[in-house]
């Protein structure tokens, strides 16, 4: 993101090289720290194969929802929607994999789905001129979750087909004894946050995006057309948030209505612990990554050692305000440099 | 959305009042958000009283199981429209205790079902979950051998049905010479049972027993167990949920516990009849519990 104008302000420590270090970084140092420390206290469990497996696949989700989110909060914007459409996906695809719809047209219903509530986002954004993307994405937050229990009647649908399950439960194993090893989802979420980077940085409409978020008027001054790209945001958001419910379904084998709950803004908070700005323009992808891995391994960290589930959200709380307030000190000093 | 969605249901419920000239009971169920099959069951149970007895039900229930707020509202909204009887299920009894005696002061004749509330005097018809949970320790006993390291899955302790399955399986499974080596809440969730499963294995490999104090984390701790290839973790749930039976009948769980769900409707429509006719009521009319094995499994599906 070297090349976006928000980004360069924040220049100016003892060398380039140094503060740009830190900037791209210093997140991932968190990340280190927080793993010696579990291994240091923990260490025949945490460093475990098996440990260290669940770590990945129970954050898979998360992080191709932050992902999507990502997205939306380098333009300044925001979806709240991403947990119902999560949800909305699973119980669809349970049905219809129930139902013994073919297997590859079951795994492209939670992206479609996700496809077509983002369109309908941005639409709403755009088109209907609506204020803030809080509402439209408030609004679809409870039209999609309504969907969910009109469509599975309130009750899970469990029994999936395998290879629809595949993406979200199967792991390599390269020799390890089971269930650690590589996860599927892992993969999964690697191909989009390649993808993801890829377009940001190497393509016009990625170089918008940021654009946008930098500054939604000179951009549009500037002949970018802001409400196509934004379209494409939400659909990006909501084809993740998809994709997401594809793998709890099928880690879980099970399309349950209560699913992703709230998951949005555990997803918002991933992408802020990552660095990201929520006046948008600014972030990383390897960013977001490192924020999901942090929740991730707090909250592991506080299973393996039996901490009650209820500090584990004071905790996380804390963390997101700490590391934005970093953040803030960081670019305080930047600035009187 | 929610106000919406409570309009509505105060809406059809002014609606099915003004369509009959019958006296109109409410049954306050935590679901359907809850996402389970029990909550089906019950309300089938106070239907089909109902019609038996030729009164009206209306049926509400809060979005999401941990949506008290909600459950509060659409109970004040029907104490407005004086229904003659309220049959709830309190997705917190503490929270729910005030509109419950406002309900009382109001004239409306009041029982809980499947939760007991914190009310004095209300009847409370449902489960005795402690005896339930003590029975599905019963099984790891007589299944595990002494001294075999085993889980508990909590529930939300912050409900009394949480509460009591937690305490009654720790009881029955320590009183019986098992060790507990870990006891963790995954909030009735089938994914968090799943994820607190996977770490509970991590940090204990020689865990032997599971005890999920609902099927939906039962059934997630049986694919945890799975993907680790472990075939010798037994793993017992609660509820006798669909799901649960089939993975009975497959292998994955070894057991459950019944809970009677289509008599908490029953009764509870059958008291709120006998309360509205100046009967009175014993304090806790239990409706049963039963160990659902392999051998039974088939009856639940």
């Amino acid at each position: 993101m070297s090349d976006t104008p928000a980004t360069k302000s924040g220049f100016s420590l003892r060398g380039p090289g140094m503060s740009k270090f830190l900037e791209v970084y210093g997140i991932i140092l968190v990340v280190v720290v927080m793993m010696l420390v579990l291994a240091v206290i923990k260490p025949e469990v945490f460093l475990s194969a098996q440990n260290l497996t669940n770590i990945l696949k129970q954050n898979a989700s998360l992080a191709l929802l932050a992902l999507g989110m990502y997205v939306v909060i380098v333009t300044a914007g925001i979806d709240l929607s991403v947990g119902s459409i999560m949800g909305l996906s699973m119980v669809c695809l349970a049905v219809a994999s129930k139902a013994g719809v073919p297997w590859p047209i079951v795994l492209l219903i939670g992206p479609a789905i996700g496809l077509l509530v983002g369109w309908v986002n941005g639409v709403g954004l755009t088109v209907l001129k609506l204020p803030h993307p809080f509402i439209m994405t408030l609004g679809t937050l409870n039209v999609a979750r309504g969907l969910t229990y009109l469509i599975s009647n309130g009750a899970p649908i469990s029994g999936l087909q395998p290879e629809v399950r595949f993406i979200g439960q199967a792991y390599f194993g390269f020799g390890m004894a089971p269930p650690a090893g590589i996860p599927a989802s892992m993969l999964l979420v690697a191909v989009c946050a390649i993808g993801l980077w890829f377009f940001l940085e190497k393509t016009n409409m990625g170089r918008h995006i940021f654009a946008i978020g930098g500054n939604p008027h000179a951009a549009r001054v500037s002949g970018i057309n802001v409400d196509r790209t934004l379209v494409v945001v939400y659909m990006i958001s909501g084809f993740m948030a998809g994709l997401s419910g594809l793998l709890l379904a099928g880690r879980t084998d099970s399309g349950f209505p209560n699913a992703g709950i709230g998951i949005e803004l555990d997803a918002i908070a991933a992408v802020i612990i990552g660095g990201a700005s929520f006046f948008g323009g600014r972030g990383t992808v390897l960013g977001v990554l490192a924020g999901v891995l942090i929740m991730g391994i707090l909250r592991n960290g506080l299973n393996i050692n039996n901490v009650s589930a209820f500090w584990q959200q004071i905790l996380i709380g804390l963390v997101i305000i700490i590391a934005v307030y970093i953040d803030v000190l960081r670019r305080r000093a930047a600035v009187r440099r | 959305m929610k106000k919406l969605l409570l309009t509505g249901v105060a809406l059809s419920a002014l609606l099915a009042m003004a369509g009959s000239a019958n006296a109109a009971y409410v049954l306050g169920m935590k679901g359907p958000g809850a996402g389970n099959p029990f909550w089906a069951a019950v309300e089938a149970g106070a239907k089909a009283k109902a019609a038996e007895l030729g009164v009206e039900v209306i049926v509400v229930a809060p979005p999401a199981e941990s949506d008290v707020q909600a459950q509060i509202t659409q109970i004040e909204d029907l104490i407005a429209q004086k229904v003659d009887g309220i049959a709830l299920a309190p997705t917190d009894p503490n929270a729910l205790a005030p509109v419950v005696d406002a309900a009382k002061a109001a004239g409306i004749p009041v029982v809980f079902v499947d939760t007991r509330g914190t009310n004095e005097g209300v009847t409370f018809i449902g489960t005795n979950n402690e005896v339930g949970a003590a029975l599905a320790a019963k099984y790891l006993c007589d299944n595990l051998a002494a001294g075999s390291e085993v889980a508990i899955l909590q529930g939300l302790i912050s409900q009394s049905t949480g509460q009591a399955r937690a305490d009654g399986s720790k009881k029955g499974l320590t009183d019986c010479g098992l060790k507990v080596v870990a006891e963790q809440t995954a909030e009735w969730d089938r994914a968090k049972g799943l994820s607190v499963t996977e770490n509970i294995l991590a940090g204990n490999p020689n865990i032997k027993g599971i005890f999920g104090s609902n099927d939906n984390m039962a059934l997630g701790a049986s694919e945890a167990v799975k993907a680790a290839a472990r075939t010798d973790i037994t793993i017992v749930g609660f509820d006798a949920n669909p799901d649960a039976a089939a993975a009975i009948l497959a292998g994955d769980m070894a057991a459950t516990i019944a809970q009677a769900p289509a008599n908490m409707g029953g009764f509870g429509i059958q008291a709120l009849v006998d309360l509205k006719a100046g009967k009175t009521l014993e304090a806790w009319i239990d409706t049963g519990t039963v160990l659902v094995t392999k051998d039974n499994a088939a009856d639940y599906k």
